[in-house]
This record gives structure tokens, sequence and C-alpha cells, in this order.
């Protein structure tokens, strides 16, 4: 049977096997460092090789995953967020956080009005006490349309 | 006696109306910065520095301020740990296991009261043994060296196996994760870097606030998104706020002992505050037994990491006055604020600028006094974030991170790996692997690859040198007792349902 | 009632923070968490700036933390290339991970250094009970056994640090350097916590991290790697007059992006100049134990080319770089 356990065990001792083998690539590092760099990361591969392998052997009880439609909503949030990074810094501090934060409260309560109220509520207070009481260095608005 | 006199100097330096004004400021800015997830002790020295210029404050009363914005964050990290369990400093994050299943109980007025008495009474603890025993104390941070410290973090993840609630495997996996985290970014002892596949953001390493805020703070998001809100503290309904005299009353033992080893912890430059709430949390996890019911959401759970951090707070304070080694990030502040008044810590320090030193330990007293009466009377007031709808305060929350995180290095960079963080965290939490260790790995992962070459650097490859001085060896069979003592535990209490869990797999 | 009371020490706190941060007159990039050297250089210079009137308004600090000071450095490169208001903070470190590569394809030429004001003198020292008393012995110690001395740091290994002592030893004739242990920890008063405690036999490292160390007798300089003794420690004797010609110092100052005119190039020499001139400088020089070092303007970038080369060279042979 198929578990979620194995699966993730699996994709670990992947990821563990490439970290291990890229640390075998790393250059040899200082005459006078005997351990060099590629010990540790070594000893911390197999060490996550066993512990996954402890997983496929014997995985728990299968964890109850959200059904498709909230998945898919999970997405959707982490495209926002996403998108959010990328946008903060060209396009000033108050557009994008108005819409990531509206977004957001519409996928945890759905209800349009105070979803848009939300974003922009908590857009332009955090910024004010970002900007002015706690000093942080934000910008409004692009960088290029205030100069 | 001395102390009496030099304490006498201390409050005739630090004790006027402008300067107790000054505290009520620091210590309510500082209890909101350190609340607030992200933020942290660099952003309250970014906001210090400015106002000590402005205000044009001499080094007594700029010292009151730092002090009380530096004890406020320590009492502030445990406010969000329990009300949102999001925590809002990395030594917070041991508060979450127990003051955030209170809160759903809608015990979080007594969470956050037990927590906040268990603050000052480590604090206050920590800064009568500083003001005691700090110049002695300094010589123990000559006893540790690269040996010394890689045992001290083996001992750290020795105990973790107490860590996890049923897979051992999990808990262990989650400190390697973090261990492997640790190793990418510049190498310190070859001078180039490891596993960034050539990304100049990544050549610093993965920051630990990214990680912990991600871990938590972007995965309670996602936990609010598939559960509308049900299934947290947020709307509970709160039983009125009380002191629970008698609860308060049966945690003093373990307040008493976490402070000291607290205080310990954060005496080493090279463990801290977080150390110092982790063993504090285990150890009192491990006397307490099965029966204790840690992570259930218990006083002592909540009062143990507190107490710990708190006290180590005060610890770290002796390395940063008498040698100038800031053991945490947040005494690296201070030691920042200190040199900007021309304080130069060393250990000279003492001899030399006794009002400065004498004036810092009456500040903190005072400081410790400000935020006990501020802190337990605005409870009442903290709560209330548990009646904001959730609809508003999640998104506030992951607003204020991301600014948070932005303002470390104003890049996306470390806002998408702070969801990545965010996706993994929620992921652990459904899987039931737990996300401190993987923390703690990020935290020490580092110090702990750095301090195993040096020793054998120093060694020329000699690995008996590991366990070369008494000290290394009593650590040593530490960590082996706090690795046997659960195995062997647990062999006799669960025996029957591992069996019943092999079976299934078969 | 307890509870306005608070409330309105609150909002005259804010209040009073938001007088504080009205408007910036020229931004201040220290590449690294606040704390550090580079944070102490855009404090002092930004604070000096405003109170000796050679700029109007506050200067903001911004932290940008990264890469040792590569984040910053590309992010100026890259976006903020011809912005005459924006001063970053700069020391050898910058130089030194610049000549290694250390920024990904960054180069040296990409930004115009503007002056140093002051430095931070390269030292060599031992516990007080250590058998070496000059650096003729520890040379000598070296060359009869690489192992038997390992010097402890606060930079990476081949950073700064690590490369005073070696440049010492070339310049004693001794070539297998690759074997002379380092270790490299957080910071000078970690490295000297190791030395005093006997882990290590030498710290190297920055004068500024001694001075305290020096005054309780716990540890001893051997050398001072400048050309002449340091005003306030004349019994630290040089490199030099020990007969090894070697001058390293951490120098603290600035630079500016490569794209503005030389006129805003030059505006910033004068303001730097006028900053070295001050006596509240003079006054942060000694309390932090920076020695005097002013270089300013075009005389400046060429002795940072100068440096840039011959960092270049060192590395290569220790193999930092190929």
């Amino acid at each position: 049977m198929i578990r979620t356990d194995r699966v993730f065990g699996l994709v670990v001792i992947l990821v563990a096997l490439t970290y291990i083998v890229s640390a075998y690539n790393l250059p040899p590092g200082n005459l006078f460092d005997k351990l060099g760099p590629k010990a540790f990361p070594t000893i911390i591969g197999v060490g996550m090789i066993i512990s996954a392998a402890v997983l496929v052997l014997r995985p728990d009880e299968e964890p109850e995953w959200p059904a498709r439609p909230t998945l898919m909503a999970l997405g959707f949030a982490t495209v926002v967020l996403v998108a959010y990074a990328y946008a903060l810094k060209p396009m000033g501090f108050l557009v994008p956080t108005a819409i990531a934060a509206g977004v957001l409260s519409y996928q945890i309560t759905p209800h349009r009005r105070n979803a848009v109220l939300v974003g922009i509520g908590l857009s332009i207070g955090l910024f004010v006490i970002f900007k002015y009481a706690l000093g942080l260095s934000l910008f409004a608005f692009p960088r290029s349309l205030t100069g | 006696m001395d102390i009496f006199a030099n304490l006498a100097l201390g409050f005739s330096v630090a004790l006027s109306p402008w300067t107790l004004t000054l505290a009520v400021i620091g210590c309510f800015l500082g209890t909101i910065i350190g609340a607030l997830p992200g933020l942290g002790p660099s952003n309250g020295v970014a906001i210090l520095i400015p106002i000590t210029f402005t205000l044009g404050l001499d080094a007594t009363a700029a010292l009151v301020l730092l002090t009380s914005v530096y004890y406020g964050a320590m009492y502030g990290g445990r406010i969000s740990s329990i009300l949102l369990n999001i925590p809002g400093d990395e030594p917070a994050m041991m508060t979450t296991l127990d003051g955030y299943p209170m809160a759903k109980q809608g015990r979080a007025g007594e969470a956050l009261v037990i927590s906040g008495v268990a603050s000052f009474v480590g604090a206050l603890l920590a800064t009568i043994a500083l003001a005691l025993v700090a110049p002695y104390l300094a010589r123990i941070a000559y006893k540790f060296g690269p040996a010394e410290y890689f045992a001290l973090y083996v001992l750290a993840f020795a105990t973790l196996g107490g860590m996890a609630s049923r897979n051992q495997a999990k808990a262990g996996l989650a400190a390697l994760i973090g261990l492997a985290i640790a190793t990418i970014g510049l190498d310190n002892n070859a001078g180039f870097d490891r596993f960034t596949g050539g990304n100049l953001h990544l050549s610093d390493g993965v920051d630990f606030l990214v990680a912990i805020v991600g871990l938590f703070a972007v995965a309670e998001v996602f936990f609010f998104i598939e559960t509308h809100g049900r299934d947290s503290a947020v709307g509970v309904k709160l039983e009125r706020v009380i002191v629970p005299w008698a609860e308060m009353w049966s945690t003093r033992w373990t307040m008493l002992r976490s402070s000291a080893v607290g205080f310990i912890a954060g005496v080493l430059p090279g463990a801290g505050a977080s150390l110092g709430s982790f063993l504090t949390y285990m150890m009192e996890k491990g006397i307490a037994g099965e029966k204790g019911g840690f992570g259930t959401g218990v006083a002592k759970g909540v009062a143990a990491p507190e107490a710990g951090n708190n006290a180590a707070a005060g610890g770290a304070l002796v390395p940063m006055l008498t040698l100038g080694v800031p053991g945490s990030g947040t005494t690296a502040v201070l030691l920042a604020v200190l040199m900007t008044l021309n304080i130069t810590p060393g250990p000279t320090l003492f001899a030399d600028r006794p009002e400065v030193v004498w004036g810092l330990i009456a500040s903190l007293l005072i400081a410790n006094f400000v935020l006990l009466l501020m802190n337990v009377p605005l409870v009442r007031v903290f709560v209330k974030v548990l009646m904001v709808p959730p609809a508003v305060l999640l998104p506030g929350v992951t607003m204020i991170s991301f600014v948070g995180i932005y303002s470390l290095s104003g890049s996306y960079f470390d806002l998408v790996l702070m969801i990545l963080f965010g996706v993994m965290g929620y992921a652990f939490r459904k899987m039931d692997i737990p996300t401190v260790p993987v923390i703690l790995g990020i935290l020490l992962g580092y110090q702990m690859e750095n301090n195993l070459r040096h020793a054998m650097t120093l060694s020329g490859g000699e690995w008996t040198y590991l366990f070369s001085s008494p000290i290394a060896v009593g650590l040593w069979i530490f960590a082996a007792a706090g690795f046997i003592a659960p195995i062997f535990l647990r062999g006799m209490l669960r025996r029957p349902q591992v069996a019943e869990a092999d079976k299934v797999t078969d | 009632m307890k509870f306005t009371t608070l409330k309105a020490l609150g909002t005259s706190a804010a209040i009073s923070l938001l007088a504080a941060s009205s408007v910036w007159a020229a931004e201040c990039i220290a590449p690294a968490n606040p704390g550090g050297g580079w944070d102490f250089t855009c404090r002092q210079i930004g604070k000096i700036l405003y109170d000796i009137g050679q700029v109007d308004a506050p200067v903001q600090v911004t932290n940008m933390a990264g890469a040792g000071g590569g984040l910053a450095y590309s992010t100026v490169v890259a976006e903020r290339n011809t912005d005459p208001e924006l001063i970053v903070a700069a020391s050898s470190a910058t130089t030194t991970r610049l000549a290694q590569k250390a920024y990904g394809d960054a180069t040296a030429d990409q930004v115009r250094f503007v002056g140093a004001i002051g430095a931070d003198p390269g030292v060599i020292v031992v516990a007080a009970d250590s058998p070496f008393q000059n650096l003729s012995d520890m040379v000598e110690a070296i060359k009869a056994d690489p192992a038997s001395v390992a010097f402890a740091g606060g930079s990476a290994a081949g950073g700064f640090d690590h490369m005073k002592p070696l440049q010492v030893l070339k310049a004693a004739g001794f070539d297998d350097i690759t074997s002379v242990k380092y270790i490299g920890v957080d910071g000078g008063a970690d490295a000297i916590t190791q030395t005093v405690g006997g882990f290590t036999q030498a710290m190297t490292g920055d004068m500024s991290e001694i001075v305290g160390f020096i005054k309780s007798g716990e540890v001893r300089a051997l050398a001072v790697l400048t050309e002449e003794r340091v005003p306030g420690f004349e019994d630290i004797p040089t490199a030099k007059e020990q007969g090894f010609d070697v001058v390293a110092v951490n120098w603290r100052g600035l630079y500016v992006p490569g794209g503005i005119s030389d006129e805003d190039f030059q505006k910033w020499a004068d303001r730097l100049q006028a900053v070295a001139d001050s006596a509240e400088w003079k006054q942060a020089m000694t309390d932090n134990g920076l020695a005097p070092f002013t270089k300013v303007g075009g005389d400046f970038q060429s002795w940072i080319d100068g440096v840039v080369a011959q960092t270049e060279e060192l590395s290569r042979e220790i193999g930092v770089i190929q």
C-alpha cells in the first residue's frame, strides 16, 4: 500500500544521495583542515538515508490530507505569496500588500467586502507602523514613480 | 558587602523619573517587537540607535532604554507563541509546544500569566547571578574549546529522541534536515561556498529567522485556509483571566531549575538562549516523565522554556560584558549599541567603568520589575488578539512576517525561501514530523561542524582530542545518558504499540 | 486608568519616533546586520555628516546583509548604479572578497571607492604565558614545525585575518604556508578567548579587538602590522622593525555607485574629508581603537587597485582561487 511516509522517505533518500554526491564533488579544502568540507555533509546524508529508510519500512498511519478543492486553494495561496514576494520591491509596498492580504483574508473567510477592507486597511496600517514607528526602509509606491 | 555599595551606585545612576519613563517605553516597544514574528533584535537596534541620537540620550539613559527593549523582547516572544503557535523569536519556539495547546483549551490567559512570571523569575535570578559572579564566570568561556562545544551540541541533539510524539525516526530526520540546511553557504574552513548552486543569496547560508517564520507563521496560514480557522485558538471562548496561584506554585521547582540551566547555557557564548530553552524543556519533560503530559498544554511546559530563555538572556550578558563576545543575536545588538555609546565591553570593563556595569545591572532590575507589572495586567489586552477574526488576524501576521524578513536583506529571495519553509512546515505537521528539531539543526549545525573541524585541525586529525578534557568527557556522558534513557523508557512503556505498528505494515 | 497611561506613553513614543524618521538626506548601506564594523561605519559617518552640517537631514542607514557584502555590492551595481545620494560602507574585507571573486562575477572596477578615513591595524597576539617573546620566535617555531602553531582569527579561512600571518611568513621566506593551521571563529573576541584558553597558540586580528585584553594583561601583542607604531600603543613593535616587511590594516571607508558623475564623486570625497577632519571622528577613532588612515578621492582608488592585485596573488598561492 502506498503511504505518504513511504513516498516522503523515498524522496528524502534521493535528496540525501544528491547531497552526498555534490559533497564529493567539492574541492578538497585546506591542507590543515584534516576533516575537510566533505565529511560532515556525508555523515548527515547517511543519517538522513537511515532515518528515511525507517519511514519507508515502518510508515505511520496515513495523515488526513485535505480534499482536492482545499489543496487547490492552498496551491493558489502559495502562488499569491510568491507573486507578492516578487512584487514587493518593484511595485512598492501598498498595492501588492493590499492584494495579497485581501486574497488570504478571502481564502480564510469567504466574504468579499470584508476581504477588500482587510486588504486595504492592513496595507495602509502596516505601512504607517513599519515606515514611521519602526523606521524600516519601505517604499509606498514604485521607486520610479516617486523618484 | 561590596555588592550593596555597587548596587547603590548603580541605582543612583539609573533611577530617576526620566529613566523610569524610558524604561516603560522601552519595555513596551520591546514586548511588541518581540511578539511580532520576523521582527527581532536587529529591528530593535534599528529603532534604538536613531532614538538615542535624536533624543541626545546620555550613556545611562540609553542603557536603560536598550536593556528594557532587550528584556522586553525576551518577554514578548512568548505572546505569539502561545496565542498563535508562531514564535515571536527563536528562543520562544519551545513555548509553542505547551503554550498553544493551553490557548486552544481557552487557557491562553493562564499560559501568559505563568510564562510571564516564569520570565520574571528567570530574568531576575540571572540578573542577580550576573551581579554576583560575572567576573569569575567569564573564565568558563576559556575552558570551552572546539572539542567541548562539539560535545555540547551533541548533547542537545542526543536529547531529541524525547521530542517526537510517536516516531523517533521522524524527530531524527527533522534534525538531520536542519543540519543539512545549515551546511549551505560559505564553508568557513575552506573559504568557498557549498551547496549554493552558485546563488549569491545562499552564500551566507539560510537565516534561521527565515526558517522559523516560514515553518511556523506561513504554515499556520495554510492551516487556517484549510480549516477556515476552526481547530485553532482564535475565537475559542476564553475563561476569565485570573492569576492561577496554585498552578503557578506547582511550577516553582521547574522555574528554579530552568533558571539555573538557562543561565549556564547563556554564559557559554556558543550556546545561547535557544539552546537554553530547548535543554530546560527537555530536562523538565524528562523529570516529569510520561505522566507529566508535556506537549498537551501543561503549566510546567510553558514555565520551563520561558524561565530558561530569560535566564539565558541574562547569562549571555556575562561573556558579552566581560569578554566582548556576543553569545546571541540579541547580545550582538546590545554590544553594537554599547559601542556606539563609546563603551567597549571587555575584561577591564568592570574595573574601568563600574558606573556603566552597575548602572546596567540596576537598569536590568528596573526593566524586569516594570515588565512584570506591565505584562501581567496586559495579559487581558493580549488575549483580546484571539477575538480578532481570523480573516483579519492571519493576513496581518503574514504581512508582518513578510516585512520582517524583507527587512533582513531587502530581497525577494529570502521571502520565497520563507514560503518554501511554509509549505514544508505544513506538510511536516500533517505527517507528524516535529519542526522544532529542524530549527535546532539550522541554528546549531554550522557551529557544530565548525567546532568538529576546528578540533580536527588543532589535533592534526586525532579523534581522541574530542574526549581529551574533563568537561568534554562529562558532556559526552550526559549526551549518552540523554540518548539512551528515552529509548530504555520507551522500550518498557511502548512495546505493545510498536508490535502493533509492525503488523499493520506487513 | 493604568491602560490609558500606558497608551499615552506608547503614543508619545510613537510620535517621537515619527519625528525621528522624517526625511532622509542620503542613504548609507551597511552590507551586514547591525553590530559589525560596516554598521559602525555607516552609523558613525552618517551621524557626523549630519552633526557637522555636511548634510541637512540625518543619513538613513539600511542594513543589507548577505554573501559577506556581496548582496549589497551586486544590488548597487545592478539597481542603484547612478544614485548620487548613496554611500556604502566598505573595508579590507570588501576588496579581499572582490579579489577572490567571492562576489560572483563582480569586479572591483564596477563601483568607485571614495575614501578611507581610519584603519584598524592588524595585530598578531599570543596569550600572556606564551613562550614566544617576539615575532621571530614564532616564525622560527613555525619554520621548524608548521603544525606547532595554530592561529585563531575572526574571518573565514582565506579571509583577511588568515592572510596576515601568512604574509608575515612569506616575508620571512617560509613558503609552505598552506600547512599553517588556522581556525576561523566568530569574531576577534572569540579568537582571543580560544587563545587565552590555550586551544590555539596565537590570534590574528585587528587592534580594536584586543584593546581590553591587552590592558587586562591576558594577552601580549607580538607585532602590529603598520608602517609605524600606533599612537596610544607605543610599546607594541611593528612587524617592519622586527624585519618582516608587512603592512596590513583593515581600513574603514566607503564606496559609491560606479555610474555617478565626477562632481558627485568629488562631493562625497569632500564630505568624507570633512568627517575625517572633525573632532567627533577623532574621538570615535580613539574610542574604537582605530588608527588615523586618511586616503580620499583619486589617491584612494589607485591604492585600492594595488591592494586588489596583491590580494589576488596571495590568494592564488594559498589556493583560495585558481
